[in-house]
């Protein structure tokens, strides 16, 4: 088969549909940005009593005075070349956004292995037990998952975690000595440093439960309806004329079930980027969220606008492996 | 080719109820259903849409769809002789039957296939589930004979096709050789072609008698098809509202048909065996199986109906050697 050369192909013809995406996400964020009625440079030099020399000086090098296409070309040209400076920092921005990024991508790890280990069994067991205990309980789980805000479980679990219990730590970041990919638990993994690891699972694991707390109930309803679906499918039923092996149909109805939830899953993951922000700033995780979040109140628009790219293009890629293990998946989806 | 020739059964349904439980009320799909299939004949159950016949077949291996349940009745295979009731049997015993010794090819193979695998991969999978085949080198090897045997093109090929990538036609022939590959002592045909354009209807059941008379299996078609009937068996059971009504060699039925119900179904569609004039189609429609008609399930519709027949079901009889009807007007 040319499977690879088909990929290929796909990926050449993904890449440039990529463009008009970032740009049209970056120019949203510009726009909003800019459309804000307030004077950065003046915040940037330090607020009311600035030196009008510094404020002068800032307008000039971020082109402040200019039309907003001048502004939005000069931001893009300097986010791509990694030019920009943050006016807090003094650092060029995409570097300090990068520095956040692992911190954040590993918090997003955590929270999508609890969709994966948690959700899809859940959907599974409430699909086969229909209208059962644990069928009602996810049930309850997908509704209130939903409906509860982030901030408020996570304060409620830090509450009775750290408060009550004293199980969890909620300060710092345990790092590794050595530096391969920057996420600290993937380095830690490498280099076999089995207590740092240890350390990040401690650290991470409630931030990353309650990131993903609405998603494992929104996972488990999805499986177990496509699971459900699956079983009663007319191929099933054959399979069962055919005297198939139980272990072997339930392996059929289950790769089937998973084709609808490979989707949801890359979708979720982009919707745990989104979450990222409030988790991060609720358990203080110093990850890009966070960082995200100190930019609005700071007027910090390079920043944002540099945020705001970032996790595009982390939702493009995502979306691009989702395409790809759908089409290894289901074999009726081309490339 | 009539009866008394097949004189050792192969399956034999015993006074057989099977009921659906949905939230309408109590489906009585089949009732009073008796019935014997010998070994090596090709026995025909015709009847309209909902009348009974893929219940009545799905019975057979013990695998009627949920909510559906016999609820009473016995299914007696002859496993090498040795009768077995297939209502007691447990499910493992159950799935050791299916698919090797009692096997299927259903009505439409678009939904029958799983979409994510190959074909050549659902074939030998039926074959390793059942040990006929050692391993998935030899099961391949002998899902491109059987794919070759149901004269699939270029079989090494499509071996690796996904169903969507066949036409109508091929996919059945891929779940006729899901039924042929463990070679099982009855086959199963529930409208194998209903699905299927003409032409190709033709050649498969040209095919299908074939294969039937190479291998000596033994035959359960279910049709709608009155000509399929006259080509294909050797005899005919008619269903009508879960009842069978008549029974009878295949040229009884064309020549001699007893029952009201079977001289209406001859009389509405075109008569392979018989010219007429014009067809005329059965006055009024199925009855509701949740309230059947009391008495005879017919007499609604029946030009012959008495009082007896509101009030009295009516026996299964045989009035001549192999010819079973089920009527007042024959009963006395």
């Amino acid at each position: 088969m040319n499977l690879m050369a088909d990929i290929k192909r796909f990926l050449a013809r993904r890449a440039l549909t990529f463009i008009p995406t970032l740009i049209g996400v970056t120019f949203l964020a510009y726009i909003i940005a800019f459309a804000i009625p307030a004077n950065p440079a003046q915040a940037w030099a330090g607020g009311i009593k600035a030196n009008p020399q510094v404020v002068h000086e800032i307008i000039k090098e971020y082109h402040l005075n200019d039309p907003w296409y001048v502004q939005y070309y000069y931001f893009m040209k300097g986010i791509l070349t990694n030019s920009i400076i943050d006016p807090r920092w003094g650092y060029p921005v995409m570097t300090y956004m990068l520095s956040r990024f692992p911190i954040t991508f590993q918090l997003t790890l955590f929270a999508l292995f609890f969709l994966i280990v948690l959700g899809i069994p859940l959907g599974i067991i409430s699909a086969l037990k229909k209208d059962s205990w644990i069928d009602a309980l996810v049930r309850t789980w997908a509704l209130v998952g939903v409906s509860v805000p982030i901030f408020w479980l996570g304060y409620i679990f830090i509450y009775i975690f750290f408060y009550q219990l004293g199980w969890i730590n909620i300060a710092g970041i345990p790092y590794p000595k050595v530096h391969i990919t920057g996420v600290p638990i993937i380095d830690a993994l490498l280099s076999g440093e089995w207590n740092i690891v240890w350390e990040n699972i401690q650290r991470f694991i409630l931030p990353g439960f309650t990131l993903g707390f609405a998603g494992i109930g929104v996972i488990a309803r999805l499986v177990r309806n496509s699971f459900l679906e699956a079983i009663n499918s007319d191929f099933i039923y054959f399979a069962r004329m055919r005297g198939l092996k139980h272990r072997r149909i339930m392996t059929h109805a289950l790769r089937n079930a998973l084709v609808p939830v490979v989707t949801v899953l890359g979708l979720q993951f982009g919707g745990l980027l989104g979450g990222a922000p409030i988790t991060e700033t609720v358990f203080s995780i110093p990850g890009m969220g966070r960082a995200m979040v100190d930019a609005i109140f700071y007027m910090d628009f390079p920043l944002l606008i540099a945020g705001t790219f970032l996790v595009a293009i982390i939702y493009v890629i995502t979306n691009l492996i989702v395409d790809i293990l759908y089409a290894i998946i289901d074999p009726r989806v081309r490339f | 080719m009539s009866g008394p020739q097949f004189r050792e059964p192969i399956i034999e349904v015993k006074d057989l109820y099977v009921y659906f439980y949905t939230y309408a009320g109590v489906v009585k799909a089949i009732e009073d259903m008796s019935f014997t299939i010998y070994k090596g004949e090709k026995f025909c159950m015709v009847g309209e849409t909902g009348c009974g016949k893929s219940v009545t077949s799905r019975a057979l291996a013990n695998i009627v769809p949920s909510p559906g349940r016999i609820v009473k009745g016995k299914v007696i295979y002859y496993r090498d002789g040795k009768p077995v009731n297939m209502v007691e049997l447990s499910e493992d015993q159950l799935r050791e039957i299916r698919g090797k010794e009692i096997a299927y090819i259903v009505q439409d193979p678009s939904s029958a296939l799983d979409p994510l695998y190959t074909i050549g991969y659902q074939i030998v999978e039926t074959m390793i589930d059942h040990n006929t085949v050692k391993d998935w080198k030899e099961g391949y090897k002998r899902a491109v004979e059987l794919l070759r045997e149901v004269l699939m093109p270029d079989p090494e090929k499509r071996i690796k096709n996904y169903p969507h990538e066949l036409s109508g036609g091929q996919r059945q022939r891929a779940v006729i050789s899901i039924g042929l590959s463990n070679m099982p002592r009855l086959l199963i045909a529930d409208e194998p072609t209903s699905s299927l354009d003409v032409t190709v209807q033709a050649q498969l059941l040209e095919l299908l008698r074939k294969l039937v008379k190479e291998h000596g299996l033994t035959l359960f078609l279910i049709t709608h098809d009155m000509g399929v009937v006259a080509e294909m068996c050797d005899r005919v059971a008619v269903l009508y509202a879960g009842n069978i009504v008549e029974l009878a060699p295949v040229d009884e039925i064309f020549k001699n048909p007893k029952h009201p119900y079977t001289m209406g179904l001859l009389r509405a569609v075109p008569n392979p065996q018989a010219d007429i004039e014009k067809l005329e189609p059965i006055p009024g429609t199925i009855p509701n199986l949740i309230y059947p008609p009391p008495g005879c399930r017919f007499h609604p519709r029946c030009p012959f109906a008495r009082d007896v027949c509101k009030r009295e079901k009516p026996p299964l009889i045989e009035i001549s050697p192999g010819h079973y009807v089920r009527c007042w007007l024959h009963a006395q």
